[in-house]
């Protein structure tokens, strides 16, 4: 009550002070009438009565008190007289204003994206208990399970938590009236969803008999794929839908908070693992993703060291599959984004950061010439006993509407961001939302606070500092900085150059590697080439004949499309890395330790491939038709392996043997026919394996695989309908995915990259272009204010080019001490970015070179732009005025 | 003059509640009241009422109307709050308290 009222007296001043007055009025006009009355003159009695009735002013300021909130009524006097200050400078008002909000804007940005995927908790209850296990190997640092070790790591668990595993693959989807489509899709433990602690928003989870072979035919539909493909409408439960080409009965549908995107929000159908006992035996295939709800009580630290236990225990059980691998067990919260992208992240922040710390230098330099132009007005006040904080007031008064303003600037800026975060994810068709709430503007706002009190304290302790003697003296010019300001706009300089740097160097880097990485066609040819994905669902393709059959129709079917100059497919485009690793060795050489020898990555490809992807061979022969099942196997190698294994020798006619992985008995043997150029991945994650293996596709039928077209006279892109038609043609359950140019698969896999190059690059420019306006705005006032010596020098002889080549010195040394001090952190900022993107050849010397000369010649430009001025120095008059 | 005598600091406002509470009144009828009261004996400035007034408006004990008087001017006219009754009731309370002490250390010295 007390407080409300305050606040109204506070808002209704106006109103209390006519009270006041009138009331007080009409008390001394009573009074004077009775005067009046016992006979005393008018003008006497209204004399009296304000002598009765005291000092009206002081009692009127006694009154305010008692009401409280003087302080408050004094800063709100403030915050007026403030603006009406800012209002009466545009100019500053307006730059102050822009450097705050795109330096808050930007760090504000940064920190929504920080917020969105790092800092947002998973939607799960209790989501610090989960935990992920991962089986790390040679090749992979984060690998997967077979169902043979998620079983037997199922049955050592009980005490330690629940266990729950699951498989993301794609399926074809196909309701009866509309094509089939792909769709991601996981295979689940009958218990994940209890486990995560959701339960289905319409329908029911899986039962646990589900999860056994032959009962597995029901599918639980996510919110996003039951609005987008069935109308949202609640009749879906209990309908058939045709996954892979066979019927499942939908039994649920998820809640929407499952769309996490960070976490199996981006599968669509999920189904019961269903192991059949051959699957379950199974030691070899590691698809399974294993996760853990840690039993209460069971500390991290106990759980990791069983997991790593339980892991040793299988690499001694089963020394061929598992002799190189160990497991561990991370917090789900901490592997929710690829491994690099928390350092990625907080180097965007950080670089956010940086371009505020210029955006506040900037600020910081406009105060306190602010300041200083006023210095004269300060020093009255002073000399006319204004306390200090009477005097530094006004100043944080101004700086805190700047701060506010400057917020709102950045929530505007930051929110721009958030939906072109939005636009370009949802362009290239991925499912990533980043949250954008009370924490993003609570931010802002901090931010400007900070900054307010930080950079409008740092002017005002300049004005307390004012020698009042020398300022009232001095005349109407204001200071002119002592050897202290011009230090300290010295050191504003050299810290916006050093950031600058920073931030040039790491979006170089990210321009280059990227421009690199979208270009590399290394060891194949990209010109006319369209690639697409088909899945064939293991239903109704169980065997390698029926798998073979398909893939010959297909490969005929696209051949005789008119346009068409070559086809072929494979188990993996060039572009990508290849996922199917396996062990290897060679004939006539001591056998490695079973489970200890080398891996290659190996690509099933038709006859046509080498033709149809434009790989050269460069020794021996390609595949032919004649390679079948039937025939004895044969391998092609890429250059770096034939060299690594065999040096100078002739690898054609050499064996090798695959390992299956599961023992010693069943091997592989195929002969080396051919050598053919090395290719390499174009997009930025890392391939830690070196070694290449090509087998013919006939000889190992692959259900997944890539088609690969290369036409002739035709754009790519227009054959899509006319393949995919002659696909359905097969089968109409047989969607193809990611059919397009491969020039476009290879942009839309790096999109991801290009929104952190566009981050970056944007940030850059930004610093980039408040330092050069810094540098521009001190030259410039150092040029204002050396005006009388200048035109002593000129008097003295001193030539034009003297004088620019003085100012122009006095800039670009201090740009070039930054740029030089920014290297540092610009090879830090470079690793990061190389961290996050091993793949990437950032040719970071050429980069760190480019920058600096580009900050110089910005910085003489900078520093060119006020030096001309120099040539209209009028002599004469400028000392005149002195 | 000499017959007139300064307030205790704070008793102004357990004087202005006593007052009110026989009804209520504008500041300066308060003034009038007082002066009657104690017979024309105090000493102080009649406007120092008026910062005690707004506090004790602040503080809930008293409240205050924009009324029109008989002779038709626009005046504030402050009245007691429960709250008001009962710090009244308490400073009277303790003023008794007060001056009994007083008198039983003045009387047996």
């Amino acid at each position: 009550m007390n407080l409300l009222r305050r606040l109204r007296h506070l808002f209704r001043r106006r109103q209390t002070e006519a009270d006041m007055a009138e009331e007080m009025r009409f008390h001394l006009e009573q009074r004077a009438a009775d005067f009046t009355a016992e006979g005393l003159p008018s003008a006497d009695a209204r004399f009296a009565a304000q002598r009765k009735f005291g000092n009206v002013a002081s009692i009127q300021e006694q009154a305010r008190a008692a009401r409280g909130w003087r302080g408050l009524e004094n800063f709100v006097l403030d915050l007026r007289l403030g603006v009406r200050a800012l209002v009466k400078s545009p100019g500053f008002s307006l730059l102050a204003l822009i450097t705050l909000g795109l330096g808050i804007g930007a760090n504000t940005a940064m920190f929504s994206l920080f917020n969105g995927t790092l800092l947002k908790p998973l939607p799960y209850p209790d989501s610090a208990q989960l935990v992920r296990v991962y089986r790390a190997t040679a090749q992979n640092r984060d690998g997967h399970f077979s169902p043979a070790d998620l079983l037997a790591f199922q049955r050592a668990m009980p005490g330690h938590g629940e266990v729950s595993a699951y498989a993301i693959a794609s399926a074809s989807l196909a309701e009866p009236g509309h094509p089939a489509e792909f769709t991601v899709a996981a295979r689940c433990s009958a218990n994940l969803f209890s486990l995560l602690g959701l339960r289905p928003q319409l329908g029911r989870e899986f039962r646990p008999e589900e999860d056994t072979p032959g009962r597995g035919r029901v599918v639980l539909l996510s919110q996003r794929a039951w609005i987008n493909r069935f109308g949202g409408k609640p009749d879906i439960i209990g309908r058939s839908v045709r996954i892979d080409g066979e019927p499942h009965e939908v039994i649920g549908v998820l809640p929407e908070t499952f769309n996490d995107w960070r976490h199996l929000g981006t599968v669509d159908i999920f189904r019961p693992l269903a192991f059949t006992p051959e699957q379950a035996a199974d030691r070899t295939g590691t698809y399974l993703r294993i996760l853990v709800r840690r039993a209460t009580g069971q500390s991290p630290a106990e759980l990791a060291s069983f997991v790593a236990n339980f892991g040793a225990r299988l690499a001694a059980g089963y020394p061929a599959v598992n002799a190189e691998s160990s497991w561990r067990a991370d917090s789900l919260r901490d592997r929710i984004l690829p491994t690099a992208a928390p350092a990625m992240i907080g180097m965007m922040v950080a670089l956010s950061g940086l371009v505020l710390l210029i955006a506040c230098s900037n600020l910081a330099n406009l105060l306190l010439a602010r300041t200083m132009a006023r210095a004269r007005e300060f020093a009255v006040r002073a000399a006319l006993g204004a306390s200090r904080t009477q005097l530094l007031r006004p100043l944080l008064a101004e700086a805190l509407l700047l701060a506010l303003a400057g917020g709102a600037c950045a929530v505007v800026l930051a929110s721009w961001f958030h939906d072109f975060l939005a636009m370009r994810f949802r362009d290239n068709g991925d499912q990533v939302v980043i949250a954008f709430g009370w924490p993003v503007l609570a931010w802002a706002f901090a931010a400007s606070l900070v900054t307010a009190v930080a950079f409008g304290l740092a002017p005002g302790l300049f004005a307390l500092r004012l020698d009042l003697n020398q300022t009232l003296k001095s005349g109407g010019h204001g200071a002119t900085g002592g050897p202290g300001h011009r230090r300290f706009r010295q050191f504003l300089i050299v810290g916006q150059f050093t950031v600058a740097m920073i931030l040039l160097a790491a979006a170089g880097v990210y321009i280059r590697g990227l421009h690199e990485l979208n270009n590399r066609r290394s060891g194949w040819e990209s010109d006319n080439l369209i690639t697409g994905t088909v899945l064939l669902p293991a239903g109704q393709y169980a065997d390698a004949e029926k798998i073979s059959a398909f893939h010959r129709l297909t490969l005929e079917r696209l051949a005789a499309l008119p346009g068409v100059a070559s086809v072929s497919i494979s188990s993996f485009t060039p572009f990508f890395n290849w996922t199917d690793v396996r062990k290897f060795f060679v004939e006539g050489r001591d056998r490695p330790q079973p489970g200890h020898e080398p891996a290659a990555a190996v690509n099933c490809v038709s006859p046509q491939y080498f033709d149809a992807v434009g790989t050269r061979v460069l020794a021996g022969r390609a595949f032919r038709e004649r390679d079948n099942a039937a025939s004895t196997k044969v391998y092609i190698l890429s250059e770096t392996t034939a060299r690594t294994l065999f040096g100078g020798e002739n690898p054609i006619g050499r064996r090798l043997a695959q390992t299956n992985g599961a023992g010693s008995d069943d091997l592989r043997w195929g002969e080396v026919v051919g050598v053919v150029r090395d290719v390499e991945s174009s997009t930025s994650d890392a391939n830690p394996v070196r070694f290449h293996l090509y087998q013919p596709m006939a000889q190992e039928p692959r259900r997944q695989f890539e088609i690969s077209v290369r036409t002739a006279g035709v754009a790519p892109a227009s054959l899509a309908d006319s393949i995919r038609a002659a696909v359905a043609s097969l089968d109409p359950d047989l969607p193809v995915r990611q059919l397009q140019p491969a020039d476009l698969t290879i942009e839309r896999a790096n999109s991801g990259t290009a929104v952190g190059r566009d981050i970056i690059s944007g940030m850059a420019v930004l610093g980039l272009a408040l330092a050069s306006l810094g540098i521009y705005g001190i030259i410039a006032r150092t040029m204002a204010q050396r005006t009388g010596e200048f035109a002593i020098r000129l008097a003295l002889g001193a030539t034009l080019g003297n004088i620019t080549r003085i100012v122009l010195t006095s800039g670009v040394k201090l740009a070039c001490l930054g740029s030089v001090l920014g290297l540092l952190g610009a090879v830090g900022a470079v690793r990061v970015v190389a961290a996050g993107n091993p793949n990437m050849r950032m040719n970071s010397t050429a980069v760190l070179i480019g920058s600096t000369l580009l900050l110089v010649a910005v910085a003489l430009l900078a520093c060119w732009l006020p030096a001309r001025r120099a040539g209209r120095i009028d002599a004469v008059n400028a000392l005149r005025a002195e | 003059m000499a017959d007139k005598s300064e307030l205790f600091p704070g008793t102004l406002d357990m004087l202005i509640l006593r007052v009110l509470s026989r009804g209520e009144l504008h500041g300066w009828g308060i003034t009038n009241k007082l002066e009657q009261l104690s017979k024309s004996a105090l000493q102080v400035d009649e406007g120092s009422l008026y910062p005690s007034l707004y506090r004790m408006e602040d503080k809930g004990w008293i409240e205050a109307e924009w009324r029109m008087t008989e002779n038709n001017r626009r005046a504030k006219y402050y009245s007691l709050t429960r709250a008001g009754r009962k710090q009244l009731e308490h400073e009277q309370a303790l003023w008794d308290r007060m001056s009994a002490i007083i008198a039983l250390v003045t009387q047996s010295v």
